[in-house]
């Protein structure tokens, strides 16, 4: 029990930095979720171009509102799980601030956790719930009745959860590529396309191909966005749920003993350049 | 004629040093490549299942697409130092160097840096509109040229002026890279058929934030010769106006400015 104590007692402060870092820097996040939500709607615009212009009442099996739904849970998903603990990384071995932290008494990868979730609790409250209300205003109005289904919400957060965890290991990984390329700008956005599309935020993957759509559903991406989203919108039986909850923790695991192989082998390349 | 040759000079000196740093831009233009190709995965989707999109078909609206490029990637090649403006410079004192020099000081900022990573931008757009124009029946006359430049520099100008503007903040507020990239995501609504909005987005980005006369105004003219006044003239008075206004902001914003550093 004492060691759990001390575990909080050492890393809290770091959530608390979190928190007043993002207190500091309000307006930043408030421009930057306007920039970000603009495109969920022009995505929303197109798309009921999209049903005008084929007359049918489904596009591959999706209603107008499912479509609706699944574009800005899908938002929304995307920005909970979305992490940048690769910038620091990078940026630390860049300037050579990494050497200090890696003499510290505690876990550096456990610092960048709290303090990203410390940053991250207030711009959380400030946009979950008027997504999700906004999301099931719009499905009532639609359809007449109440579509929101607890259980599926809560299967959601837990599946959100593990999504947030895949996101933070995957982006260790990806900020240790800062020792073999020196700047990430071109490579995030590389990154950024490629995990946008293959984990479903662009379009979900059932209107892929087939093969590719199963192939896309067994990697790690889809668990960063696809499946939970799935799961909130009510696609999935619970066994279904069950299976790709498992495959989630799976990539879990294996994204953080893959970045704990390269912690180890680039901490014996490191040379700072610098100081 | 002295700016045109200095502008030489530094756009020599960056590819100097872009040399030391190949993997960099190669990995910049392929990011850019990468970001539009999974746009135009996308539109093709939806063309698998509809024939037209609210009367616009699939070579149009690749057209359209294609038309919004040309005055971004110029924008990105030549302006992207604004963007650290209001990111870094101001904040961290180093604007300073720019006024001790005895050029204009928005000319130096812009032809400090020259964006290769554009080209990735250039070549989707100057692909997308080699496949769409064949299959098009395009009006085509004497002026149609002409036309195309003065549209594409006007549109470019559009760019350029609202980012000098929301960099000039940053002469007030120390830092406003956050407002740039609030109004420069605003782009993405060009890229498709005014049409498809609602009134309200519609008003915005015409009379606003016009980035409808970057893409969809003109690419509408030279797709069907309709309303050249408003779409061609239309560019042209929103891309003069909104350089007026850039640079009368810039120039109260330098009046203002207290420098930063230590």
């Amino acid at each position: 029990m004492s060691r759990v104590r001390r575990f909080f007692r050492t890393y809290i402060p770091f959530s608390r930095a979190g928190i007043q870092e993002a207190v500091v820097y309000r307006a930043n996040f408030i421009c930057f979720l306007i920039g970000e939500i603009m495109s969920a709607f022009i995505m929303y615009f197109v798309w009921k171009a999209v049903f005008l212009s084929s007359g049918s009442e489904t596009f591959m099996g999706f209603t107008m509102e499912d479509m609706v739904v699944y574009l800005f849970i899908s938002f929304l998903t995307g920005y909970l799980t979305y992490s940048d603990g690769a910038f620091a990384v990078g940026e630390e071995i860049v300037d050579g601030s990494i050497a200090a932290r890696m003499i510290r008494p505690c876990s550096f990868e456990m610092c960048f956790l709290f303090q990203e979730l410390g940053n991250r609790l207030i711009s959380v409250s400030m946009i979950f719930v008027p997504i999700v209300a906004g999301v099931e205003i719009y499905r009532y109005i639609t359809c007449g009745e109440l579509r929101f289904n607890i259980v599926y919400f809560l299967l959601y957060i837990v599946s959100l959860l593990i999504a947030y965890m895949i996101s933070f290991y995957f982006n260790v990984c990806y900020g240790f590529m800062a020792f073999f390329f020196k700047n990430l700008w071109g490579t995030t956005l590389i990154k950024e396309t490629l995990v946008g599309f293959l984990s479903g935020a662009v379009v979900p993957l059932v209107f892929l191909p087939s093969g590719l759509a199963a192939v896309l559903n067994f990697l790690p991406f889809a668990s960063l966005s696809y499946t939970p989203v799935m799961i909130y919108m009510g696609m999935y039986t619970y066994p279904q749920i069950a299976m790709r909850l498992g495959l989630q923790l799976f990539w879990m695991v294996v994204m953080f003993g893959v970045s704990k192989l390269i912690w180890r082998s680039a901490v014996k390349r490191l040379a700072v350049q610098g100081g | 004629m002295r700016y045109f040759r200095l502008h030489r000079i530094f756009i020599a000196q960056y590819l100097k040093k872009l040399m030391e740093y190949k993997a960099d831009f190669l990995l910049g233009a392929v990011g850019l490549l990468f970001a539009q190709a999974i746009q135009l995965i996308f539109i093709g989707i939806i063309f698998s299942q509809i024939p037209d999109l609210r009367g616009w078909t699939y070579e149009q609206i690749l057209f359209i697409y294609g038309f919004s490029l040309i005055s971004k990637s110029l924008d990105h090649l030549f302006t992207d130092n604004l963007w650290m403006v209001g990111y870094r410079i101001i904040r961290k004192g180093d604007f300073d160097k720019y006024l001790t020099r005895p050029i204009n000081t928005l000319f130096h900022v812009i032809a400090e840096n020259f964006c290769v990573d554009a080209f990735g931008e250039m070549l989707t757009c100057v692909l997308l509109l080699c496949v769409s124009i064949p299959k098009l029946n395009m009006p085509f006359h004497w002026y149609t040229i002409p036309l195309w430049i003065v549209a594409a520099i006007f549109a470019t100008l559009i760019y350029t002026s609202l980012k000098i503007i929301t960099a000039a903040i940053a002469f007030w507020t120390k830092s406003s890279g956050h407002i740039t990239h609030m109004l420069y995501m605003a782009n993405d609504f060009s890229k498709y058929p005014v049409s498809i909005y609602n009134r309200f987005v519609q008003i915005v980005i015409t009379y606003i934030l016009p980035f409808a006369f970057t893409a969809y105004f003109p690419a509408s003219y030279f797709l069907t010769g309709k309303d050249p006044l408003f779409c061609i003239g239309g560019t042209v008075v929103a891309g003069s106006l909104l350089f007026a206004l850039a640079l009368f902001v810039w120039n109260r914003g330098l009046k203002a400015y207290e420098s930063a550093g230590s």
